[in-house]
């Protein structure tokens, strides 16, 4: 870096020091408790090559690095060169921030980062990892231990780079609900078929006793059908453990199996760890983005963090990255995340309201005059503009922060509340002059209740406090209950929980969301339901199991001859088969031996096609189990019957949201 | 290590994993490319795993303004997403979609690969000078800048002369002590010893010479006999050299040899048949087979350009864009092409100064007699590196389309006119390899 470059960025990192100060803070009234963040200023280019790196300066060498690189460079090209932010799971973060941003941007960055940075610190998917990530030290371990075996004369690099590639083609079959453990320690936990002798042995058994009770017959019942003892003994989904445990090299040259060499095996557990280290980012991606986007809106939009002449700059980032089109995770997560709390801010007013002496479930609409109840929920003026009723505010307050409050009464002290008038708050101040129900743009929530949710929420009401009058009620009502609710659900949720408490019918009518399905009439992609309950299942299919299908060991002496036996626990989405195949060639290279996956696929009839092309509708596929086996040199494919297909075969699920009467 | 690595080692695996260059003119995308810039699918770039079939799976969008409808087309699908924003492993979920990835190549190596993949060795020819550009310092001249001055040479010349002029002062002082011999003696005696001495110097010498020693030798023959003269070699060794005499005479100044650089210089006249009889697949054809030669010759040339030229019965230019879509009703007149074709090189493309290569394609038809009267004179007269031909008829010869027949059998074989046949994509790499292996070197 040169004097100059380096003396632009550290003006600009001085310019930074408030905001990123001041946002912290901000962050921590509103509830946040995030890891502490270093905040780097780079350039472009640095900042594409952080990106391409996955957000780490040291990264073992290879390719795809530089792949992500070219493309991110060429991608950003395009974009007109605004990559934004990039921010690290690990503690302290980092969080890079892009030298050319205007400030309005650098501003937006730091409040979605630290976001990002709470969240990393509270979400419990991320603990699985263990207390504390170490992340950087890590990674740069894992970056010089590679480096090291390329260096070594009696490995070649594309060697070593063509085994990376194998393992990563299996990065997501690792065990993401499970915390993570070594590979030494994941092998002691589970049994192999010696384990089954070593045990007989160690229960000190007579020949005779050993002969007579664990006889033939019943070693026989612990093996599978095809004559070997199977192991695991329940289908095995961290493919990686497997693997690091049991599995071996190919030797092209004597055609064998052989013990991988210490290299291989030690980057196998080094990517297995990265894998799971990434894991629950990859889990979490709409909640946290979600909850970037949201509490970046918070403090920029809401409290005024971008400056008056920023504002407008600010805005057109934001509905940039809300605005871009499909599935957006930033837009579906900032939506949940507002009617999460929105929701809870109902549900909260509803109880109150059921609770006022004459109001029932029954003749809620017709007692309760939620117009005017909107108005009672009005943040009080003085938590609207505390700056501006200096003088009335009480210290003894709970909205109020007595300390600042003092020290902005002292003519000495400088702090400075015109700028930052949420100094002069706590938490649950902020929460009410931020109250969700009643900002513009959310009025119409409260007065969309159901007749069926009045009644469930009466249902489970403890008729313990009674209320004289609707203001009684409304005055009692807590008006950080939505943010409280916001805080829990980001400690114990991910996506797929998260998708499936809060995707709610409602939710989807409101934001216009709608299934596709590929259609064989017309051969392309058409719009097949709006319904709630079907945009549902689709999004839970896209982010269970990171959006892939779940493969399992499940027996690795296939055939009594130490083949590896994987099934892919079919849920009605049939696999990408050539590229399941491409993934068994790699699986080949890790096992050593000949690999086999039992899936089901859906054959169509070329007459059925052709008879529902004319009558409009869509051909009706047979299910059908295939074993496909992959022994180093060729493929074989077998069509298997029903019953051996059972174990793998979906029960009562359904990802299909065509309707019956098509086009 | 590090990103500069990675990116080449990309590059690397990126060029193992493109398409097969002749799958990739035979049945690749041209249309992502442009002239400058050749893209070649990279076959899997990323790297396999377990996942859904994309079609199977369907998906989830979000409707711009309002819900759409049941049955309405959703184009492909995408997997939207800010990428501005990424926090720590930036992978979306799903974010394999089918993106397309290509391994990008300049012409250059484009025309390399081609060379490699057919055998093909064509060397372009320079034409224009285009400018006298500076060679290596080698020659010389006695006045110039100071920075180019020969120094090693200035020594050499200043050792040598001082070679010259060096003598063994001791050895003549000695023989001004033979008795009787003074100054003008010793001067004589000198010069016939080829002693490069000056009478001066003797003179100067005998003075300091005290006169108690002047007699030393009774002659000259003793002295010769008992004094060793020693050679100038040895002197310097053992003294080394105080000075070495430079004189401005000796300064040379080296300065750049000029070399004329001839700019290789190729003009390609694409000429395409879009009469009624050209349908699409025919269409097709021509473009597989003239956009690979187009950037091949690219490749080859420093300066290329191209002239597209339309006919019916009628011929117009137009622009590249243009040249692979257009379709007109009317007849077919070849010649029509090639007189377009000689006024165009006539007036721009001087055959002194550029290499012509001059390619038409169509499937034969013509008026009659055309072809025969008209166009294989025009084609005679038209001077060029190469004239081509490229039939494209995917049903294989039609009655009366003998464009392609009448111009090889007149030409024949050996000559710098190169007729190909093209039924399908999978003629298009031979149709290829005919027209750049006839190149007549003669021309």
């Amino acid at each position: 870096m040169s004097t100059d470059d380096r003396i632009h960025k550290q003006r600009i990192a001085d310019g930074l020091e408030e905001p990123t100060r001041e946002a912290n803070e901000l962050a921590r009234k509103l509830g946040l408790d995030p890891f502490d963040v270093n905040y780097w200023i780079v350039d472009y280019d640095e900042m594409n090559e952080l990106i391409a790196y996955g957000g780490f300066q040291q990264r073992y060498p290879h390719w795809r690095w530089g792949m992500k690189y070219d493309r991110q460079r060429k991608q950003s090209q395009f974009l007109g060169g605004k990559a934004f932010e990039i921010v690290n799971n690990d503690d302290p973060s980092n969080a890079f921030l892009q030298e050319s941003n205007e400030l309005a941007d650098q501003k937006a960055v730091i409040t979605h980062v630290e976001a990002h940075a709470d969240f990393f610190k509270n979400n419990e998917w991320f603990r699985m990892f263990g207390t504390s990530p170490e992340a950087a030290a890590m990674l740069e371990r894992h970056a010089d231990a590679i480096a090291e075996y390329m260096d070594d004369p009696e490995v070649s690099r594309e060697d070593v780079e063509e085994w990376i590639d194998h393992v990563l083609c299996l990065e997501d079959n690792i065990d993401q609900h499970q915390p993570f453990a070594t590979a030494e320690e994941w092998r002691d936990e589970s049994p192999t078929p010696d384990d089954i002798d070593e045990k007989l042995d160690e229960l000190e058994l007579s020949e005779e006793v050993r002969r007579e009770v664990f006889d033939e017959e019943w070693l026989d019942s612990v093996d599978d059908e095809e004559g070997g003892p199977t192991f695991p003994p329940s289908p095995e989904r961290d493919l990686l453990a497997f693997l690091t445990s049991h599995g071996k090299a190919y030797d092209g040259d004597s055609g064998r199996a052989i013990e991988y060499e210490e290299w291989q095996r030690e980057i196998l557990e080094l990517l297995r760890k990265e894998a799971y280290y990434f894991a629950p980012q990859k889990m979490t991606k709409v909640m946290n983005e979600g909850w970037a986007a949201y509490h970046e809106s918070r403090m920029m939009a809401d409290e005024n963090f971008a400056a008056a002449d920023e504002f407008l700059s600010y805005a057109d980032h934001m509905a940039q990255v809300l605005g871009s089109p499909g599935l957006n995770p930033y837009k579906l997560g900032f939506e949940l995340w507002q009617y999460v709390e929105n929701r809870r801010n109902r549900r909260e007013v509803i109880e109150h309201l059921l609770r006022v002496e004459g109001v029932s479930w029954r003749n809620f609409n017709d007692t309760v005059d939620l117009d005017s109840v909107l108005g009672l929920l009005e943040p009080d003026p003085v938590v609207r503009d505390p700056v501006g009723h200096l003088e009335e505010l009480d210290p003894d307050d709970p909205r109020i922060d007595g300390e600042t409050l003092a020290r902005a009464r002292d003519p000495d002290d400088d702090v400075d509340v015109e700028t930052y008038p949420w100094k002069l708050l706590t938490y649950e101040g902020l929460a009410e002059r931020h109250y969700s129900l009643v900002k513009r743009e959310h009025r119409g929530f409260l007065k969309r209740v159901t007749q069926n949710e009045l009644e469930r929420t009466a249902r489970y009401l403890f008729d313990t406090e009674r209320y004289d009058s609707v203001e009684a009620a409304i005055e009692a009502v807590d008006r950080s209950a939505g943010w409280n609710r916001m805080f829990e659900i980001r400690e114990s949720h991910n996506d797929v929980t998260f998708l499936d408490a809060f995707l709610t019918d409602e939710f989807v009518e409101n934001n216009d969301y709608f299934t596709y399905e590929y259609t064989h009439t017309t051969d392309d992609f058409r719009v097949t339901s709006t319904d709630a309950a079907d945009v549902k299942k689709k999004l839970m299919l896209r982010f269970t199991n990171f959006g892939k299908p779940t493969i399992a060991v499940k027996d690795g002496n296939f055939r009594n001859r130490n083949e590896l036996l994987l099934i892919h626990q079919y849920n009605g989405v049939q696999l990408d088969l050539t590229e399941a195949r491409q993934t068994l060639e790699r699986v080949f290279e890790l096992w050593g031996r000949p690999v086999a996956l039992k899936t089901i696929v859906k054959e169509f009839d070329e007459h059925d096609v052709e008879v529902a092309r004319r009558r409009d509708s869509e051909p009706e596929p047979t299910e059908q189990g295939k074993l496909i086996r992959f022994d180093g040199e060729r493929f074989e494919e077998e069509d298997l019957d029903d019953a051996a297909i059972e174990e793998i075969a979906a029960s009562g699920l359904d990802y299909d949201t065509k309707p019956d009467e098509w086009l | 290590m590090g990103r500069k690595d990675d990116l080449e080692r990309y590059r690397e695996v990126g060029e193992a994993k493109r398409q097969d260059l002749s799958e990739f003119i035979q049945y690749g995308d041209l249309g992502d490319s442009r002239p400058d810039e050749v893209k070649v699918p990279i076959k899997i770039v990323d790297l396999p795993s377990f996942v859904y079939d994309p079609r199977d799976m369907g998906g989830v969008g979000q409707g711009q303004g309002g819900t759409p409808d049941v049955g309405d087309p959703v184009g492909e699908p995408e997997e939207g997403a800010a990428d501005g924003d990424e926090d720590g492993d930036g992978e979306e979920p799903g974010e394999e979609s089918g993106e397309h990835e290509y391994y990008e190549m300049d012409p250059e190596e484009f025309a390399r690969e081609l060379d490699e993949e057919l055998g093909l060795d064509l060397d372009p020819k320079g034409k224009k000078v285009i400018e006298e550009k500076e060679g290596d310092f080698t020659d010389i001249t006695r006045s110039g800048p100071a920075s180019t001055l020969d120094f090693e040479r200035l020594f050499k010349k200043g050792l040598k002369r001082k070679l010259a002029m060096d003598f063994d002062e001791s050895y003549v002082e000695e023989a001004l002590r033979v008795e009787g011999w003074g100054p003008a003696t010793v001067f004589e005696w000198a010069r016939g010893e080829h002693v490069p001495v000056s009478r001066a110097w003797i003179d100067d010498a005998y003075e300091s010479i005290p006169r108690s020693e002047r007699s030393r030798w009774d002659s000259i023959e003793e002295m010769e006999a008992n004094v060793e003269r020693e050679p100038t070699a040895a002197r310097i060794r053992r003294d080394g050299i105080d000075q070495v005499p430079f004189r401005s005479d000796d300064e040379r100044y080296r300065y750049p040899e000029i070399i004329e650089e001839r700019e290789k210089n190729v003009v390609v006249i694409n000429i395409r048949d879009v009469s009624g009889s050209m349908r699409e697949a025919k269409r097709e054809l021509v473009e597989r087979t003239f956009t690979p030669l187009d950037w091949y010759l690219t490749g080859k040339y420093d300066n290329a350009e191209f002239v597209y030229i339309a006919h019916d019965a009628d011929a117009w230019e137009v622009e590249r864009e243009e040249f692979f879509g257009i379709r007109s009703g009317g007849g077919t007149r070849i010649s029509s092409a090639y007189e377009l074709a000689a006024e165009v090189l006539e007036a721009e493309y001087p055959w002194a100064e550029w290499n012509r290569y001059v390619f038409a394609a169509g499937d034969s038809e013509n008026s009659s007699n055309d072809t025969e009267q008209r166009v294989i004179p025009l084609m005679e007269e038209i001077p060029a590196n190469l004239h081509a031909y490229v039939e494209t008829q995917p049903s294989g010869n039609a009655i009366n389309a003998t464009h392609a027949q009448e111009i090889e059998e007149h030409f024949g074989r050996d000559s710098n006119v190169a007729v190909a046949y093209v039924q399908g994509p999978d003629d298009v790499v031979g149709a290829i390899d005919t027209v750049l292996s006839t190149e007549d070197d003669d021309t």
